[in-house]
């Protein structure tokens, strides 16, 4: 994969109309400044719902009160590559590895259960997850930042 | 191949039938000798003898020495972490320093608690991941010791820019002790220490399964994960989505923490590695101008040997027939 892209940035860095950006993109740049927006914002926020619900109240529970909303609200992010590891499992290409690991489990817990069990599954989810990792990591790359 | 030599030797077992049969005719009609000694029939066995040897001799080491022993189970080995597709990891691209930087907080608030980062000074995270307002008040926040006053007393200061970064523990026995016998190592120069590197830290942060399979054995204080060699690690899950909160709003999911930190980890390790394959980048172009100039140089040094013209002249005839 390094070579094409090597050959791309190359010519990229050639064509006289490419552009090199010393910094990150607008937006992101004034970090600090954003940051304090945000602050401004949020305490802004909390100074209009404080005033909303008690106009002499301090502005500092209120404020708490409103970043906990806000992180009830927040929608808990989804890690993809559990999800990509799961459709990778259920797949086509992981289907012989996941049939013999759902099957050793069956036959060990069943032995467990009537006394010892002599054997173990490590092996077995060794080769599944090998298996499902390959299979995500591209997708995974793609998704992440 | 195969088929063709077998046809061949049978070929040759039937000229054996027919050769036994002339030799006694022949040995019967004439007196001459040594014709039974270079006939096919013992050329062909000894060909065959030969051939036997020979498959018999790579058998036999085959035998001996062809299926490896494995002296450790596939679990005691630790599953091998899967190759990601890093982008810092290729040849002509640099560390992505927006996510140093995420990766640096992601240390700072979950792996500091434990392990040190103990080769990386605050001098070093000026410029590639921190502003040195940034990283000064972050030395600041730390006390480390002075230099002996006039009564002898160390007294404390507050942290510089050239100061290291400041481990959890005071010492290996007190980080032992606080973790149940396990030591934490020191991260500065994980990526290198660790075969997989990269690889081996995400899969290690990311890898730890909802529940161990069935039938493996964990150890009281440990916990399951396939990467580790034996697949019992002290080190508990710490990575959990939204454990952090990033500045630039990146949606901290667990797979993004471990790369970021990964990343991070990667850059503590060699922090050069930007400025050494710029350097790299560098030699590859001085190398081709210096190239193409040879190249030049060698045409033009070369140019009387190449453009000479070699003529034969023959002397004149006149029109004499050649002779005989």
């Amino acid at each position: 994969m390094g070579f094409w892209d090597t050959i791309t940035d190359l010519v990229d860095a050639a064509t006289p109309w490419a552009t090199a950006d010393a910094e990150a993109p607008a937006k992101e740049l004034p970090e600090e400044t954003t940051t304090e927006a945000t602050k401004e914002e949020e305490s802004t926020e909390a100074e209009t719902a404080a005033a909303e619900e008690e106009p002499a109240a301090e502005e500092e529970p209120a404020a708490e009160e409103e970043e906990e909303e806000e992180e009830e609200e927040e929608e808990e992010p989804v890690d993809p590559k559990e999800t990509l590891e799961e459709e990778c499992r259920n797949s086509k290409q992981c289907s012989p590895a996941k049939h013999h690991f759902d099957e050793c489990v069956e036959r060990v817990t069943n032995a467990e259960a009537e006394g010892g069990a002599k054997e173990d599954c490590v092996e077995e989810f060794f080769h599944l997850a090998h298996c499902a990792t390959q299979c995500a990591a591209p997708k995974l790359w793609s998704v992440l930042k | 191949m195969l088929a063709r030599s077998c046809l061949r030797s049978t070929r040759a077992f039937a000229s054996l039938r027919n050769g036994a049969v002339h030799v006694s005719k022949r040995a019967a009609s004439s007196s001459s000798s040594g014709s039974a000694a270079d006939s096919p029939l013992r050329l062909n066995i000894a060909a065959a003898a030969a051939t036997a040897v020979a498959a018999g001799s790579v058998a036999w080491y085959y035998h001996l020495y062809g299926p490896t022993a494995d002296a450790s189970t596939p679990a005691e080995e630790g599953l091998h972490p899967t190759k990601y597709p890093w982008v810092h990891e290729q040849w002509f691209k640099t560390f992505d320093h927006q996510a140093l930087r995420r990766g640096f907080q992601v240390y700072r608030e979950v792996c500091a608690s434990c392990h040190s980062l103990s080769r990386v000074p605050y001098r070093s995270l000026v410029g590639s991941v921190l502003t040195v307002d940034e990283a000064k008040a972050m030395a600041e926040e730390n006390e480390y010791d002075t230099e002996p006053n006039d009564q002898g007393d160390i007294e404390k200061r507050p942290g510089k820019l050239s100061d290291y970064l400041p481990a959890p523990y005071q010492n290996d026995e007190a980080a032992r002790f606080a973790n149940n016998g396990a030591l934490p190592p020191d991260l500065s120069l994980i990526v290198k220490a660790r075969h997989g590197g990269c690889d081996y830290i995400f899969s290690l942060l990311t890898g730890y399964p909802e529940e161990p399979p069935a039938g493996a054995q964990v150890g009281a204080g440990l916990n399951f994960n396939p990467y580790f060699p034996g697949t019992g690690i002290a080190m508990a899950r710490v990575l959990y989505d939204g454990l952090v909160d990033y500045e630039d709003g990146t949606p901290a999911t667990t797979s993004q923490m471990a790369k970021d930190v990964t990343e991070f980890l990667n850059w503590a390790a060699e922090p050069e590695m930007d400025d050494r394959k710029r350097m790299g980048m560098k030699v590859l172009a001085v190398t081709t101008v210096m190239f193409a100039m040879s190249v030049w140089i060698k045409r033009y040094k070369w140019a009387w040997l190449k453009s000479r013209k070699i003529v034969y002249d023959p002397p004149k005839t006149n029109n004499t027939p050649p002779r005989r």
